[in-house]
């Protein structure tokens, strides 16, 4: 039966989507207004916190599902608009280039995420 | 017909004769180089559909203009065109929500014209044909009297069947006309329709039409399908349910090779 790899690509994108949408809007409260309103404007206190937060290996698990689905998400999203824009011709480069980019992001991930 | 169009203007003639004009596609292959623009002015009436003023044109006009229609109320889909750059079933239209401006109306785009409004379906019909919309069985023997289905079972496939044909999904998606292999929003919703029916078996067959790199996947979810539906199919909900159960078996293929399929 045929079968196209796209499908694996497109669960990755559909994957990453579900995860930007629910987890990064709750990042960005968490970051940009929890922390630094709890705080007081301390800045060291407030990196002691998120340096805490991070470290705790379950919160590293998830950054590192949130960032890599995220990576691939964005990089399947640009392979189509550019598709789309007139280089169908040369997809096979475009899915070689973006999700190579998306997966170089990931290493950096999981190396940043491995060594905090 | 005839008659009644002439029983309706008669009511409108006692007031004030009020004209529109439409600015219609012609194109004649036997005789013209290039498409051309024509105006008419055409009686306007408040109950008047745009299919209705191609009528009168055809009648009192100029018999030369060719379009199709048939039922004049939303259920054989023949009569799509374009409407001032809209995908429009004409029998739907009201001339009263354009008045006193005028109307365009154009052949369907993604498909080639064969002559005025009239558009080629050969590559729909096959794209409709390859996916097979027809109930598959292993083995074709009928049970005493039907198959059998629950309200339940129903309801999962029950919209995507409400499809006519019309191809307005054809003309408002923005894929179609540079990825000649993406199978279109109608055609996959149908296979889908056909997959998610208790009564068919025949999704493996199905498979092989929607398979290939871009018969399926050509969909990027830009969701005008389901805008101009005129039968609130919602196609692109189909082609993304489609994805997932295309995703499911390519996963299950992958882990499970010696699996079933």
């Amino acid at each position: 039966m045929k079968r196209s790899n796209e499908a694996f690509w497109w669960s990755l994108f559909s994957a990453g989507g579900i995860m930007a949408a629910l987890f990064i809007p709750a990042f960005i409260v968490l970051t940009g207004l929890v922390l630094p309103f709890t705080t007081g404007g301390d800045a060291d206190l407030g990196y002691e916190r998120a340096h805490q937060v991070v470290t705790w290996w379950p919160v590293r698990i998830v950054l590192f599902v949130v960032v890599f689905l995220s990576l691939f998400h964005c990089a399947h999203r640009i392979r189509h608009i550019l598709m789309d824009l007139g280089l169908r011709a040369v997809s096979t480069v475009l899915a070689a280039l973006c999700y190579s980019g998306a997966a170089a992001g990931t290493v950096a991930a999981l190396f940043v995420l491995g060594t905090l | 017909m005839d008659d009644l169009l002439r029983l309706r203007g008669n009511l409108d003639d006692t007031m004030a004769k009020r004209m529109i004009t439409l600015e219609v596609f012609r194109y004649r292959p036997d005789g013209d180089d290039e498409a051309t623009i024509q105006d008419y002015r055409v009686p306007y009436h408040e109950h008047w559909v745009v299919l209705d003023a191609l009528n009168w044109i055809k009648d009192h006009a100029d018999g030369t203009l060719s379009f199709r229609w048939s039922c004049r109320m939303g259920v054989c889909g023949s009569c799509g065109m374009m409407v001032n750059g809209e995908p429009k079933l004409t029998c739907a239209v009201f001339l009263k929500d354009y008045y006193p401006s005028p109307i365009r109306v154009e052949p369907l785009i993604n498909f080639p014209v064969e002559r005025d409004l009239v558009i080629s379906m050969d590559d729909f019909l096959a794209k409709l044909q390859a996916v097979k919309p027809w109930l598959i069985r292993d083995e074709e023997e009928p049970p005493e009297g039907e198959y059998l289905q629950t309200p339940s079972q129903l309801a999962q496939y029950q919209q995507f069947s409400m499809c006519i044909n019309c191809m307005l999904c054809y003309a408002a998606c923005p894929e179609i006309e540079g990825i000649p292999d993406f199978l279109g929003p109608a055609a996959i919703a149908l296979a889908h329709r056909y997959n998610l029916d208790s009564r068919d078996q025949g999704q493996s067959q199905r498979q092989e039409a929607l398979g290939s790199e871009e018969a399926l996947w050509g969909c990027t979810f830009v969701g005008e399908c389901t805008a101009v539906c005129p039968k609130n199919v919602d196609p692109a909900g189909a082609i993304q349910q489609a994805k997932v159960a295309s995703t499911k078996d390519w996963y299950r293929n992958v882990l499970l090779p010696w699996g079933k399929r």
